[in-house]
């Protein structure tokens, strides 16, 4: 028993030597997250629905590997309660994004993306912006994707054509979704890293923290500030809203009066045509 | 640790037997005033198991769980069979997560833990944003209606659900235009600081807002969907609604989901506006002292809520229920500008009484201008009759 364990830590020992060597000239393989990456963008490329079942079982476990991969880099949060739950609500957050992609019915992806939104507003909640993470609930989870729904739901999945259920460019898309996800978590790894980067030296100090979002009030907080420093942007997006507000009703009613007119004179046509 | 998970734990334990138990009685209980109001007996003779002892009918509820729980779990071939599970259990935790933000009472001078403060009645203590999460809860309670319409895959339970989720949608408006005006006066989400600071004036948000009030109680009326709109399962008229082709024990989670939403919004009514566990010589207004007081606060709170739910019940068969049209035009033509209207009057009278630039001896003027603008807004309402029964024969244009 030892003796295999052994031979195979000579063999891994090995391996990586030899490893390091290859690929000496290129640094970017000897990162994790270059492999992680790679993964990713194989998993998520068998895991996109490109019409029949082939390989979307080993499709999600690559995906599972690479989010293994990924994970592998973030910092410990300095207690376990704490690390469990933002394991959960960030786990929950991204199997429920790679849902939304992967499924074959809309609904289901709907469905899969409000679950993405309600991890999300968990992680918001789980690091004190508690405003923002229910704020994401109601907007989000609770009035647009709930107007998909409807929308989906009434178009009936069941008569939809096959080239609406299949993903187009799936190989392009997993690529550059791979490629986005590499590129954040190179410079998320890299403020982790030096405590000095440029990302953690903008990062707002504890007393300015304790001041706004960690603040008992800070929902008076932010509407003071809605209402005082940004008072021109929300008068503006109130402005934006009423005029698509107005524009709907207007598309509305010009609509019936066509509809009327078209009516009446088919009517016309009838009444003047010979019987 | 122990205050991170052990406590709260206890409380949700606690919290969810207790809310079962009341909710199996409170059904008891509404049959027993629908058989009183009908001149009936109601359900007397189910008592001890096995005996001949009645009891008044009160091991009902026990039977009634148990025949749904032995009933057969039927699911019709037709359904989309994950969302079928999924949409009762949906709707189930959402109404009953709502209740970690709902105190229910005041504290207790019980000290467990390091920080040596009194035992809160809340799940969740000093929740800033806690008005805001029981929105974001009732708007996922959508979800399982929509979902329970959809995947029974059935045109009738569909329709069913398009139209609860229509009637919740749309009373979500006047249902937050109600708040608005609390929360703009008292200057807090906590629900915890809307009591106390209730207590510390001593003048309810009923007595200050009777518009907003009035706005509020029918929104929540609508939105847990008791009688005079309870279209979502109009058994009479419309078939059922979007559980009708459930049965067993996910119908009764529907049944029991709908009527926990009730007792919630008893709760948000007697916080909001009739002062949670204050009275008037009863309960005194600062942090609580002593063990007397701590459940004296808990039984105020209680009794009102009670009586609330009294209220919810002789409504039920005091008046008819209201056509779709009716209702969404009550919703959008009546409680939308009274809401507007309520927002804008605390608005204007925030700024000289709150910020006590005229002082406290002034709340009568208060009283009076906020009386007066409501009882004004009411009887243009009453005048203008804008969501007036429109019953005459329509001309239906034939369609082409």
């Amino acid at each position: 028993m030892n003796l295999l364990l052994a031979t195979i830590q000579e063999t891994w020992a090995t391996w990586t030597t030899h490893w390091h060597v290859w690929t000496q000239h290129v640094p970017m393989l000897q990162s994790r997250l270059t492999w992680g990456a790679i993964l990713l963008a194989l998993g998520m490329w068998l895991l996109l629905p490109r019409g029949g079942r082939r390989g979307r079982a080993a499709g999600a476990l690559l995906c599972v590997a690479a989010l293994g991969v990924f994970a592998s880099r973030l910092p410990f949060l300095g207690d376990w309660s704490h690390q469990g739950v933002f394991w959960l609500l960030a786990g929950v957050t991204v199997v429920a994004g790679l849902g939304t992609i992967s499924m074959r019915s809309p609904v289901y992806c709907a469905l899969w993306f409000s679950l993405a939104l309600l991890g999300t507003g968990g992680l918001f909640l789980f690091s004190g912006a508690s405003f923002l993470g229910i704020a994401t609930v109601i907007v989000y989870a609770g009035a647009i994707v709930v107007t998909f729904l409807f929308v989906l739901m009434l178009a009936q999945p069941e008569g939809n054509a096959y080239y609406d259920r299949i993903s187009w460019e799936a190989m392009a898309s997993a690529l550059s979704g791979a490629v986005l996800v590499f590129l954040l978590s190179v410079v998320l790894a890299d403020t982790f890293n030096s405590p000095r980067s440029t990302l953690a030296a903008q990062a707002p100090a504890a007393p300015a923290l304790a001041k706004g979002v960690l603040a008992p009030e800070h929902v008076a907080t932010l509407g003071g500030q809605l209402f005082s420093r940004y008072l021109v942007s929300v008068e503006v997006i109130g402005v934006l809203l009423l005029v698509a507000l107005v524009g709907a009703s207007a598309i509305i009613m010009l609509q019936g009066r066509t509809d009327a007119r078209g009516r009446a004179a088919r009517g016309a046509a009838e009444e003047g045509s010979p019987q | 640790m122990l205050e991170l998970f052990a406590i709260p734990l206890v409380k949700i334990v606690v919290l969810i037997g207790a809310l079962m138990t009341v909710t199996a009685y409170l059904v008891l209980l509404e049959r027993k005033m629908a058989a009183w109001v009908q001149d009936r007996r109601g359900p007397d003779r189910v008592g001890v198991p096995l005996t001949k002892i009645r009891l008044f009918g009160l091991g009902q509820p026990l039977a009634d769980g148990l025949k749904f729980l032995f009933k057969e779990e039927f699911t019709p071939r037709h359904v989309e069979p994950l969302l079928y599970t999924l949409a009762p259990v949906v709707t189930l935790a959402s109404a009953l997560a709502i209740y970690a933000v709902i105190p229910m009472g005041d504290t207790l001078p019980l000290k467990i833990g390091a920080s040596g403060a009194n035992l809160s009645m809340v799940v969740a203590p000093g929740c800033d944003v806690g008005l805001l999460y029981i929105f974001a809860l009732s708007s996922i309670a959508v979800y399982g209606v929509i979902l329970g319409g959809w995947a029974s895959n059935d045109k009738y339970s569909f329709l069913g659900g398009l139209r609860t989720s229509a009637q919740m949608v749309a009373y979500e408006l006047p249902l937050g235009l109600g708040i608005l005006g609390v929360v703009l006066v008292s200057g807090s989400l906590d629900l915890g600081k809307i009591i106390h600071q209730q207590a510390d004036s001593g003048l309810w948000f009923a007595f200050t807002q009777p518009l907003g009030l009035v706005v509020f109680v029918v929104a929540a009326f609508a939105e847990a969907a008791r009688l005079p709109f309870d279209l979502p399962e109009c058994e009479q008229e419309l078939v059922g609604g979007y559980h009708t082709e459930y049965s067993g024990m996910r119908l009764i989670t529907f049944l029991i989901a709908e009527f926990m939403h009730m007792v919630t919004v008893s709760f948000l009514i007697v916080i909001l506006f009739f002062g949670g566990w204050h009275f008037w010589g009863l309960t005194g207004s600062g942090p609580v002292e002593s063990w007397g007081q701590g459940i004296l606060r808990i039984g105020v709170l209680m009794a009102k809520v009670f009586g609330v739910i009294l209220f919810f019940m002789m409504v039920r068969w005091s008046w008819p229920r209201f056509r779709f049209d009716q209702l969404m035009s009550l919703a959008w033509k009546v409680m939308l500008p009274q809401g507007l209207l309520n927002l804008a009057l605390m608005a204007v009278l925030c700024e000289p009484f709150i910020a006590e630039r005229i002082g406290s001896r002034h709340w009568g003027v208060f009283l009076l201008i906020s009386w007066a603008v409501a009882l004004l807004a009411w009887l243009v309402t009453a005048l203008v009759q804008p969501s007036g029964p429109e019953n005459s024969p329509q001309r239906v244009e034939p369609s082409i």
